[in-house]
């Protein structure tokens, strides 16, 4: 299945997603129905995946009411697509794919240009990462706190903090990342050490008052 | 980036530990500081040690980040409206799942 040209695929080549997607008890089973219109089943689904594409739509997007939308598109175009899915891989990467292209396609069309990944175009001089990594952070070294690093994420710059949740939260390889943006997968390296300077500068950062983004309207 | 465009490690100044730093991180199991190759670089900059440090706990704390958040129930609400709606529209008469 492509989405606009955004490879659906089935491989295998996400093992760190795939060994977080162990089969589920009766998933199959409804899998089978909802493939016949069962509309049950249908609701099985929703009610078994509906978190992780919901959560994986917050990530991605950092907006509470962008990742509802989302979450109901992905949700929807199952429902027209359930059909292709010929269970080559974990029904959760099939459908963990399927959001991470929706989400993709919904920023494409909102505007972000995921071509300025690309090293030619660089991030606003506010949002670069600096180039300070000599000194050193003994608060930092060693151990990093959840609750701060997930506000940091969320004032990533969305280019910095698309690879970094594709990369290092959801697991994606560069190769799988490359594809997806569309973009080498030197960028997507180099994105991705960016994002990193990015946080540990924003986590060296005194603590400021919370940011107005999505993750901050989350009680998690 | 292949091997032959890597810096030489015995010469490898911070500037150029900086540039391959990406490179670094993206072979191997991503633990640039347990890279053999790296040791004596790394013992003999410790700023670029603790960089290594800083950034390998960010992608570490990284893969523990978000616990699941459940969706409201509009969600489900608008996936029923939009169903109908499409399945009212089609001629192939669709079922409409029942709420969660």
């Amino acid at each position: 299945m492509d989405l606009q040209g955004l490879p659906m695929t089935q491989n295998t080549h996400a093992p760190g997603i795939y060994k977080r997607n162990p089969p589920i008890a009766g998933e199959a089973e409804a899998i089978e129905a909802a493939k016949n219109g069962d509309a049950e089943a249908f609701s099985k689904l929703y009610a078994l995946h509906k978190r992780r594409v919901y959560t994986l739509c917050l990530r991605m997007l950092g907006n509470v009411s962008e990742a509802e939308d989302m979450t109901q598109e992905a949700f929807l175009h199952l429902f027209r697509k359930i059909g292709s899915f010929r269970g080559e891989s974990a029904f959760s990467t099939w459908l963990h794919r399927l959001t991470v292209n929706l989400v993709l396609m919904h920023l494409r069309k909102k505007g972000l240009n995921l071509v300025s990944l690309e090293e030619t175009i660089n991030p606003s001089e506010d949002d670069a990462p600096k180039r300070d990594f000599g000194s050193r952070d003994l608060q930092l070294t060693g151990s990093v706190d959840r609750v701060a690093l997930e506000r940091a994420v969320a004032s990533l710059p969305p280019g910095y903090r698309m690879v970094f949740v594709l990369h290092d939260v959801e697991g994606f390889e560069h190769n799988e990342i490359a594809t997806m943006l569309e973009c080498s997968t030197g960028n997507s390296k180099s994105q991705l050490h960016k994002a990193r300077l990015k946080l540990r500068e924003l986590l060296r950062q005194p603590e400021q008052p919370a940011q107005p983004t999505g993750f901050n309207e989350v009680a998690v | 980036m292949t091997d032959s465009k890597l810096p030489d490690f015995d010469t490898m100044t911070p500037a150029d530990f900086e540039q391959y730093l990406p490179e670094f991180f993206a072979t191997g199991d991503g633990h640039v500081s347990q890279d053999p190759r790296l040791q004596t670089f790394l013992r003999n900059n410790p700023d670029c040690a603790a960089l290594v440090r800083d950034l390998e706990a960010i992608a570490d704390q990284a893969r523990s980040l978000f616990a699941p958040v459940e969706p409201s129930d509009t969600v489900w609400n608008n996936i029923q409206s939009k169903l109908k709606q499409n399945s009212a529209a089609d001629e192939d008469d669709l079922p409409i799942p029942r709420t969660v």
